[in-house]
């Protein structure tokens, strides 16, 4: 059986910065593979050039047995491949629900009462219900990131990948979401993508960890393997002043 | 739904405000108003569509009311071509004009769009006089014909197509194309993230909004028997997006309120000579700075809400 997402000797440079130099790994459906790496290490990138935001140098990336080379961002979102960003993104000045609506309105084509429906039972499901009317400028950012998830769940994707879906979360909302994660990628056998650093509860939600620094896959294996891989200890710890603050490297 | 009905009944209210004025009042002078308000309120329709809609705001919505203006002088004075074509072809002609300009600038992010539409504007302005062997320069196009011999007649038709083009741009804004329209608005990475076509629909609801704003150019030619290269002048434009403004942006039917309006501010203040652009900008300072929402739209919410619980 062939990988759901395979990605052979991809490579990305913005001027004299190598950003992501020839990074293979192949997913399997039904996976969750969490991205770890320090700050800078092209986590975002890696997601950039996977769903089409901006073209890659060489390489290839394929899903479902497809090129994506070249592919724009909505085509690749309409084969099945639906993100998240780093910073939340809704559509502002609209409401919880139609953010989750026009989410689906690209894979259905159509919309009507079936999205409706969906739409409905994804803001049940990641715990937004009740609030379907409120202007998403005032949900907290907790909430937020629940809303991003259902919106990109509402397009019924493939592959789901998570830009830091943990970042600027209390530990009790950290909890909650893993969860939801959990439960989302149970009921639907969903295979889940998840760039994070903060390590404790990502460990615990992967079943793998491919480990990224400076563009290069520095090692690659089980969450018990990877905390205590060489090269991994090496990234983190040898400049661990630099890993307390993430930016905003904005999709 | 009640609040629906509430919406009917003041649309109707409103179609029957209009057409009753000139039958109460009378008089060519007010009929003539009326109907420039009502050309005025289906461009500032067409705008709210794509750019209230959107955010990509448009600084030359003359460009295709002048190409609509232009293709009617045309077809009509040197072809011969009855005016009823002139309606199909202004909207054809703008079109491809919004094509022209979209297809380039809406790819990108910033503000080409807007600069690549002020300067098409202006560029045609200027080629009407460059080429004033063909289009008559300065004087422009004379002796078009009537659409309608009767100034009433002519009114009642300009008023029905405001209220049709208003009706397809409602029903069209409240569609889930509508809904796209305004997450474009949002955020246009996210709106890619959810495969959507951003690109298209952007394009697409240019090419509605200039196919209406044409027609309006087309309207206005045979209103006014004549075209001239002012038809292009940036002020125009400037005017349809004040009136947008204190109707309420991206509420569709705000903005046709807000054209009428100020079409009749305009002329009410005529009795006040020279003071008339003062007192017209002043008013328009304190709508806009007391009311930043609009006037039309933010009161018919209100007078909805106080009338019942909206839906």
């Amino acid at each position: 059986m062939s990988a759901l997402l395979e990605v052979s000797g991809l490579s990305k440079h913005f001027g004299g910065l190598q950003a992501v130099k020839d990074v293979s790994f192949a997913i399997e459906a039904g996976e969750i593979v969490g991205i770890l790496g320090p700050n800078g290490a092209g986590k975002t990138t890696l997601y950039n050039l996977l769903t089409g935001f901006i073209p890659f140098d060489s390489g290839s990336v394929v899903f479902k047995g497809r090129d994506l080379r070249k592919l724009s961002p909505y085509r690749i979102a309409g084969l099945g491949i639906s993100r998240t960003f780093q910073l939340c993104r809704p559509f502002v000045g609209m409401t919880v629900f139609e953010n989750v609506i026009v989410g689906g309105l690209g894979a259905s084509g159509g919309g009507g009462s079936a999205l409706d429906a969906h739409a409905h039972a994804l803001l049940k499901q990641v715990g937004l219900a009740g609030k379907e009317q409120l202007a998403v400028e005032t949900l907290s950012y907790g909430d937020q990131r629940r809303l991003e998830i259902a919106r990109a769940l509402a397009a019924k994707p493939a592959l789901l990948l998570l830009d830091e879906p943990f970042a600027g979360l209390g530990s009790g909302e950290i909890a909650d979401l893993s969860a939801l994660i959990r439960s989302v990628h149970a009921d639907q056998g969903l295979t889940v993508m998840l760039i994070e650093h903060k390590l404790h509860e990502f460990m615990r939600l992967v079943d793998r960890v491919i480990a990224l620094d400076f563009g290069e896959i520095i090692a690659e294996g089980t969450p018990e393997d990877i905390v205590r891989h060489p090269a991994v200890i090496e990234a983190y710890i040898g400049r661990g002043d630099e890993q307390a603050e993430e930016q905003t490297d904005v999709a | 739904m009640f609040g629906k009905r509430i919406d009917y009944a003041g649309a109707l209210g409103f179609i029957a405000f209009m057409a009753a004025l000139p039958l109460v009042f009378g008089g060519n002078y007010l009929i003539g108003v009326l109907t420039v308000s009502v050309i005025y309120g289906i461009w500032a329709v067409s705008w709210d569509f794509m750019s209230g809609l959107t955010g990509r705001e448009n600084f030359g919505h003359s460009l295709f009311i002048g190409v609509g203006a232009y293709t009617a002088g045309f077809l009509n004075t040197k072809f011969g071509l009855s005016g009823w074509w002139s309606l199909p072809a202004s909207m054809l002609v703008a079109t491809l004009f919004a094509l022209i300009i979209g297809l380039p600038t809406l790819r990108l992010k910033g503000p080409y769009f807007a600069l690549a539409m002020l300067s098409g504007a202006v560029i045609m302005q200027r080629l009407m006089l460059i080429f004033w062997e063909q289009t008559g320069g300065e004087e422009g196009i004379n002796g078009i014909e009537p659409l309608i011999r009767s100034q009433l007649g002519f009114y009642y038709f300009a008023l029905a197509a405001l209220v049709l083009v208003t009706a397809l741009l409602l029903a069209l804004a409240r569609s889930h194309w509508g809904l796209i329209l305004r997450a474009i608005r949002g955020d246009e990475a996210t709106c890619q993230a959810a495969g959507i076509n951003v690109t298209f629909y952007k394009i697409a609801s240019l090419v509605i909004s200039a196919a209406f704003a044409g027609a309006g150019g087309a309207l206005y030619a045979h209103y006014q028997l004549q075209v001239s290269p002012q038809l292009f002048a940036v002020v125009t434009s400037i005017t349809i997006i004040t009136m947008v403004y204190v109707g309420g942006m991206a509420s569709i039917y705000g903005p046709v309120g807000g054209a009428i309006l100020l079409v009749l501010l305009t002329e009410l203040l005529r009795n006040f000579g020279e003071w008339r652009l003062m007192i017209y900008s002043c008013t328009l300072i304190m709508i806009l700075f007391f009311l930043p929402n609009g006037l039309i739209a933010p009161t018919w919410r209100r007078v909805k809400a106080r009338l019942g619980r909206p839906e």
